[in-house]
């Protein structure tokens, strides 16, 4: 994606004022418990010196820039009708701002987008967020664009950056989803943008596609495979868009991951059970990194492979363990209920998301490692299924059949609202977050 | 003169002996009327037995042999029908399970044994396991319960002496469910194991 942008976007000005207003100014806790939310503006693109009504280029960015900020559930966004006085500003840059008629509207935040016509290209421009109450400029970006094809692309960076200054955070705005969308009788892999909700079908192997996992540097998904009565272990490669299947020993390959080190571990049966195995890169055995007489499934590793969570029914039901990787110790840390599934552990380790069986149907809870406390996120109706972390440990995406059809939902480890994701007609099961480095 | 005379003499005995000596050895006179002697007649007679017998012989041989082909297809026949009730059967007859378990209950042991009674018979049939589940468990818990179900059956089969290498088990997990309700009749016929069988 940068080799991209960078052959497409300049970066025109950077307008930073360093780290030090950094901390007197708006910081949000996006971890932290009874999260407030901020209210934001975003005013209408003006022509940069004030001359003439912004093209309709503008109006998009202003658009797309606005759906963006829709899937940060901490901001919310204030409606023209809302602002005192009306809407209009003077000028796109602070002094030519009256951020009063802002301030009695509550407004925490503005944007201002100015757009300015250049030969030979589309044009430019230049998008900045204000602090109402102190007046300061927290961001301000200038972009050229060549096409209008480019423009979510703007769109999103101006976004990733904004929430970094905000949170600490961009990792979102620069994900990918891969899930698995049901075709009849056959699944496929697909690769979903959370934020234009393009979709794109990368599998057409005709069989059973499931459980796609990214690695860690977002360049390669492993998947389930399933034909002709055979389980067969499926790597797709971003670069060449190719998919190479392997059959591995025994005659099971379920919930394939890849580990920090760009590693696979595997649950496979040589031995009778299904057990979690690492695989070398030539894809034959490494060692078992989980081995047990009972069922042992759905590895998923932290950002620095100390950690992996992984379920277990070796005390009669499924339930979540942790397998200290460097010390090979395993401990339980799921101790209620009778049927928890489907861990993904955050990239820092600390918490740890995974689907409970409830008397009224799967549900998404959360779990603090560090303490042992969990947090019911999602509450149905119907099931809540396949909870995935996100790259920044913030958002987690899940499926859910709360529609009468299983597709994907956004949410927060706080328990934000769910949003629907976009993901076309069929099924939509077994999301997983990548992020291309 | 007279040993000339003497000459013809000899010569028209010799020919008159020449003559009736051929006449002995024709098979036969038959007279003005078309009638056989009766030393022709036997002689023909026993020829056209052997002739009879040979034929008798060949077709007795024929129908014998038509006889075994009719029997050996017949018993092919039987024998297909057999196999292909062999398969009927063993396809059939699904196993059930409890839910989130793959503990092999009494009345499935009984059908697994009457299956490998037919697998030891018909050496020639080869198996595959399908172990599936109902849709209340998450997928990838499923595609493992799946698997241990389909080996419960695959273990029982080997201890009642079906060879290991004619078995070849896969799980669907919860991707083929037999009942597309959401209910406890649907869910309790789709936690299952199926058997189909190759040959």
């Amino acid at each position: 994606m940068s080799k991209v942008t960078s052959v497409f976007f300049f970066v025109l000005t950077m307008i930073w004022f360093g780290l030090a207003w950094a901390q007197d100014t708006l910081v949000v806790d996006i971890y932290g418990p009874g999260q407030e939310k901020l209210n934001i503006f975003l005013a209408d693109p003006l022509m940069k010196g004030g001359n003439g009504t912004a093209p309709a280029f503008a109006t998009r960015v202003q658009d797309l820039i606005k759906n963006n900020l829709s899937f940060l559930p901490f901001l919310h966004q204030t409606q023209s009708k809302d602002i005192l006085g009306g809407s209009q500003i003077g000028g796109i840059q602070g002094k030519d701002i009256d951020f009063k008629k802002f301030r009695l509207s509550k407004v925490d935040l503005l944007l201002t987008i100015g757009w300015e016509d250049r030969p030979g290209i589309l044009g430019s421009v230049e998008i900045r967020a204000f602090e109402v109450f102190s007046r300061k400029l927290i961001l301000g970006k200038g972009y050229l664009v060549q096409t209008k094809e480019q423009l979510p692309l703007v769109a999103q960076k101006f976004c990733a950056e904004l929430m970094r200054v905000l949170t600490g955070k961009d990792k979102f705005f620069r994900s990918t989803l891969a899930f698995v969308r049901r075709q009849e009788s056959k699944k496929e892999i697909c690769l979903l943008s959370p934020l234009s909700g393009e979709v794109k079908q990368i599998t057409n192997l005709g069989g059973l596609a499931m459980s796609p996992a990214w690695s860690f540097d977002g360049q390669k998904i492993v998947f389930t495979f399933l034909k002709n009565d055979r389980h067969f272990l499926g790597l797709w490669d971003r670069q060449t868009g190719q998919v190479k299947s392997y059959k591995l020993p025994g005659n099971t390959c379920i919930s394939p991951v890849f580990t920090p080190e760009q590693k696979i571990a595997v649950s496979i049966d040589p031995e009778g059970n299904p057990d979690i195995y690492l695989l070398q890169r030539d894809m034959k055995l490494d060692r078992a990194l989980v081995k047990n007489w009972a069922i042992d499934i759905s590895p998923s590793f932290d950002s620095s492979g100390k950690k992996m969570v992984f379920v277990s029914s070796r005390l009669g039901n499924p339930h979540i363990f942790l397998l200290n990787v460097q010390e090979n110790r395993i401990e339980r840390v799921t101790y209620a209920g009778k049927y928890n599934t489907s861990p993904s552990i955050s990239p820092d380790g600390n918490w740890v998301t995974f689907s409970r069986r409830t008397p009224e149907g799967h549900r998404i809870f959360v779990l603090d490692l560090r303490t042992g406390m969990e947090k019911q996120i999602s509450f149905g109706p119907g099931n809540d299924e396949d909870p995935s972390f996100g790259p920044d440990g913030y958002f987690i995406v899940f499926t859910s059949n709360r529609s009468g059809q299983y597709k994907l939902y956004l949410t927060t480890r706080g328990g934000n609202e769910p949003r629907l994701l976009p993901t076309g007609q069929g099924e939509a099961t077994a999301p997983s977050w990548g992020v291309f480095e | 003169m007279r040993s000339k005379t003497l000459f013809l003499f000899v010569l028209a005995t010799l020919t008159v002996f020449i003559i009736s000596g051929c006449a002995k050895q024709k098979i036969g006179s038959v007279s003005p009327n078309g009638v056989v002697g009766s030393t022709q007649k036997n002689r023909l007679s026993a020829e056209e037995s052997r002739g009879n017998a040979a034929r008798k012989a060949r077709e007795q041989a024929l129908k014998e042999r038509q006889l075994a082909e009719e029997q050996l297809a017949k018993e092919e026949a039987e024998k297909k029908k057999a196999i292909e009730q062999a398969v009927e059967t063993i396809s059939a007859n699904k196993i059930y399970f409890d839910f989130d378990s793959f503990e092999l209950k009494p009345e499935a042991r009984a059908i697994l044994q009457q299956k490998a009674e037919l697998l030891k018979k018909y050496k020639n049939l080869r198996l595959v396991i399908e172990g599936h589940c109902d849709e209340r468990g998450t997928e990838e818990y499923n595609l493992a319960l799946g698997e241990r179900r389909a080996r419960a059956a695959y273990e029982f089969l080997i201890l009642l002496g079906v060879e290991s290498d004619r078995m070849q088990i896969v799980s669907y997990g919860e991707e083929f469910p037999a009942d597309p309700g959401h209910n406890e009749t649907a869910w309790a016929k789709n936690r299952r194991d199926e058997f189909k069988v190759l040959y």
